[in-house]
């Protein structure tokens, strides 16, 4: 059991929610682009998030390196010295998190008259983004309460080890 | 006479500080997927782990694996996930204090052998 794995794995979350925010922050700031490079207006986008796959850990990819057959768990290098945490079913606990896609948006876009524009079409109209600031702001302060949660958890397990290192002093 | 530095108790308590690590590695992963579509909350019985650890200690086996199992009765939201944050801060403030509770009890067994060290002083 190693704490530091867990650290890891709320380390990841941190990373993962700060994405999001960054990818809300480019969105409220974006939302009156009408220019971009791929052209049309700016889409917003959104993070997808996934559970790491478990078993990608050190020990698993040496005893993949070391030419195990099967699973890892079954492989030379797996012992009682190095105990995993095993489901009933298959595979273990997710080591953590990552953000396996930014996807755009495909809603269509708003189109408000503006003739003056000098994006706008033939018929006098623009094009803007569709983005909804009160959507921007829930997802923002729920990443937000995401991160808080997962620094927390890294407080926690920050006084462990440090108990732990009291255990030898006397 | 063999020499036995290690009290039987403070191997129950080094269970009891691997289980508490266990503890918080779920949660941590837990608290971690909060935001992942079809996420399951998961979860261990500490108190049948507790006692399956100090029955494998007791009959001289290794440690079996912890056994990490899917928490019923979380309400899921629309996107499959059932990660509660009150359920996650509780646990995670729980296992804190186990651990505290065990890194004390294992420094009051070891001074007592400590004690028996320095004896003659």
């Amino acid at each position: 059991m190693n704490l530091f794995g867990t650290m890891e794995t709320s380390g990841s979350a941190m990373q993962a929610e700060r994405m999001r925010a960054e990818v809300v922050a480019a969105n409220m700031a974006n939302a009156e682009t009408t220019r971009t490079a791929s052209g049309g207006p700016y889409r917003r986008q959104h993070v997808v998030f996934a559970a790491d796959r478990p078993n990608a850990g050190f020990l698993d990819s040496m005893s993949a390196a070391a030419g195990a057959s099967g699973t890892a768990t079954a492989g030379p290098l797996a012992s009682a010295a190095f105990p995993t945490l095993i489901l009933p079913g298959s595979g273990a606990v997710a080591p953590g998190v990552h953000i396996a896609q930014v996807v755009e948006d495909t809603s269509a876009p708003l189109e408000r008259y503006d003739p003056g524009h000098p994006d706008a079409g033939p018929d006098g109209y623009v094009a803007y983004p569709d983005i909804n600031p009160l959507t921007e702001m829930v997802d923002l302060m729920g990443a937000t309460r995401a991160y808080g949660l997962n620094s927390s958890a890294v407080q926690a397990e920050k006084g462990m080890i440090t108990s732990a290192l009291e255990i030898a002093k006397s | 006479m063999s020499m036995q530095i290690d009290t039987r108790l403070s191997e129950q308590i080094g269970s009891y500080l691997d289980l508490a690590t266990a503890e918080i590695k779920l949660t941590a992963a837990n608290m971690a997927n909060i935001d992942t579509p079809g996420y399951r909350t998961v979860g261990l019985d500490f108190e049948a782990e507790m006692q399956g650890a100090m029955d494998s200690a007791d009959a001289g086996r290794t440690p079996r694996q912890v056994r990490v199992r899917d928490v019923d009765g979380l309400i899921s939201r629309p996107d499959g996930n059932n990660v509660s944050m009150d359920r996650e801060g509780l646990n995670l403030a729980e296992a804190q204090l186990k651990f505290k509770v065990g890194v004390a009890l294992l420094r009051e067994e070891n001074q007592t052998v400590m004690d028996a060290i320095h004896a003659d002083k």
